[in-house]
């Protein structure tokens, strides 16, 4: 397929990246390609310049403190979350669900900054990182902020991002003694675009303490379900109060309609998701 | 760095031989191995990332040259399906996809070997359900997979028998 004709730069260093990207109105980052090389085929966005971030030392290592906080930088790949010692030493899930993302050919290249700045309600980080109070850190050439996933997805393709900022990497708090996570999906094949999928964080202390359950697939970007959260927050850990906890999604939610299922189909599933991510992550934190 | 431009000089090895050309920035990595160097034995089945016709190794790395761009393999090691017989010598994964009908039609097959020698280097005695998992990316239209599975089985199989590889695997290094 022929693109439209495109610049490409290779930058050395960050700081020279996000020049670039202030200097060139119509500059995008190429992390692994793997979406925006589809975007360019298709011609559905217009890129002048494309700022290759992906090799970039900087944005390509993942740390871990002595508290067992975790920052992956934006250019890490899925398959290297799945075979990182750092990752897999605290944060099993994320290890876990960047090893099921699509194919090898996949998880070789395509990163995890790059899709959380895709935004695209089927991907599979960012509903993850939303329920583990991630905190996206961002740069651009004037200085950096922080963005909790929370606050980061704002819509379909849609991030917090402003032109000319980059997402550095992503730092992902502890999942202390007690504290599990669950991630659980149904989708169209295995290991493939998700129709509706959950995740969670829950604190086990005798009954649950805080709750976090966040539905994917139900709108244009990952929601947390606060009425689920209250109902289970006090409860016991036990398969009838998040049976009951789940009950509480219902009507408010709209989620789309399409080949895949209906949206009473997905609210239905989003029910069943939700409640097998709640009991994956109490027994997950159980066992610590 | 690599200066901004809609042209670009590239150095890139393939199956070993340095190739210096000057390519679009929006030339697909596909369609330099095929259209500029000739190299036709990397297939085009989908062009979006979906079918893994495409898949090559690059700098050691699987992945489908369609998502890539020619320019972002300067200074690349790539390893194309033309790569893997050694002087008209088919190499054994070959020789077992030819022994087991791992192939109909033959339109997957560059990919699929591409694919089967990366997980067999990552992994040399797979499981069947490791095969399964590894070669996902790649779509058979013809074969239903099974002859495909059986193919990369009985090389998997091999070193067992001759335990190579036991102390090769990722997960040792
Ligand atoms: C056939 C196929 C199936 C797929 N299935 C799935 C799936 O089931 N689940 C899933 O999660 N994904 C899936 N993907 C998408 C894949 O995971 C992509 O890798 C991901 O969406 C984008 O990550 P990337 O690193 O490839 O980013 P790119 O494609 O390079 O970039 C994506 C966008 O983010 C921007 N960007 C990238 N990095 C940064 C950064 N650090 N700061 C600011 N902006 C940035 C780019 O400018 C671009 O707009 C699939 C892709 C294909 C081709
Ligand atoms: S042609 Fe590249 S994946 Fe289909
Ligand atoms: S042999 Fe025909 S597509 Fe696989």
């Amino acid at each position: 397929m022929l693109l439209k004709s495109v610049e490409y730069v290779r930058p050395d260093t960050v700081p020279e990246a996000l020049d670039l990207l202030r200097s060139n109105v119509g500059a995008a980052p190429l992390a692994g390609g793997q979406s925006l090389t589809n975007v360019l085929k298709h011609r559905v966005a217009s890129v002048d310049l494309l700022v290759d971030i992906s090799a970039l030392a900087e944005l390509r290592s993942i740390t871990r403190t002595a508290e067992g906080v975790i920052e992956i930088g934006s250019c890490v790949t899925y398959d290297e979350i799945d075979h990182s010692r750092e990752v897999r030493a605290g944060h099993d899930i994320v290890a876990r669900v960047a090893a099921h993302i699509e194919d090898q050919q996949i998880r070789n290249r395509g990163t995890i900054g790059g899709n959380c700045c895709l935004s695209d309600p089927t991907n599979n980080l960012p509903p993850l990182l939303v329920a583990l109070g991630a905190t996206m850190n961002v740069r651009s050439a004037g200085g950096s902020r922080q963005v909790a996933a929370e606050d980061f997805f704002k819509g379909y393709f849609l991030t917090a991002l402003e032109p000319g900022e980059l997402l550095t990497s992503v730092t992902i708090p502890p999942l202390l003694s007690g504290v599990g996570a669950g991630y659980v999906s149904v989708s169209v094949a295995a290991d493939s675009k998700a129709i509706v999928r959950a995740a969670a964080r829950v604190e086990v202390k005798g009954v649950i303490g805080e709750a976090r359950v966040v539905l994917a697939r139900v709108a244009s970007v990952p929601v947390r379900h606060r009425g689920m959260e209250d109902a289970l927050r006090g409860a016991p850990p036990t398969a009838e109060s998040v049976r009951a906890a789940a009950a509480t999604i219902g009507n408010e939610l709209e989620p789309i309609a399409d080949s895949h299922g209906s949206s009473q189909y997905r609210r239905e599933m989003a029910r069943v998701v939700a409640q097998r991510a709640v009991l994956e992550a109490i027994a997950e934190g159980g066992g610590k | 760095m690599i200066r901004q431009g809609t042209t670009h000089t590239i150095q890139v090895t393939v199956n070993g031989q340095v190739y210096n050309r000057v390519v679009e920035a929006r030339q697909l990595l596909v369609h330099f191995l095929r259209d500029t160097l000739d190299l036709t034995g990397t297939h085009i089945g989908c062009d979006t990332g979906s079918c893994g016709a495409c898949s090559v190794i690059f700098n050691g790395q699987l992945v489908k040259s369609c998502m890539l761009l020619a320019p972002q393999a300067d200074g690349a090691e790539i390893e194309t399906v033309e790569g893997l017989a050694r002087s008209g010598e088919l190499d054994p994964l070959q020789q077992s996809f030819s022994a087991h009908h791992g192939l109909q039609c033959g339109y997957c097959t560059p990919g699929m070997l591409m694919t089967a020698t990366y997980l067999l280097r990552q992994n040399p005695t797979p499981t069947e359900e490791e095969i399964r998992q590894g070669i996902k990316g790649n779509i058979c239209r013809c074969t239903g997979y099974v002859n495909i599975v059986r193919s990369i089985s009985a090389v998997a199989e091999a070193h067992r028998a001759t335990a190579v590889g036991t102390t090769e695997g990722r997960d040792q290094q």
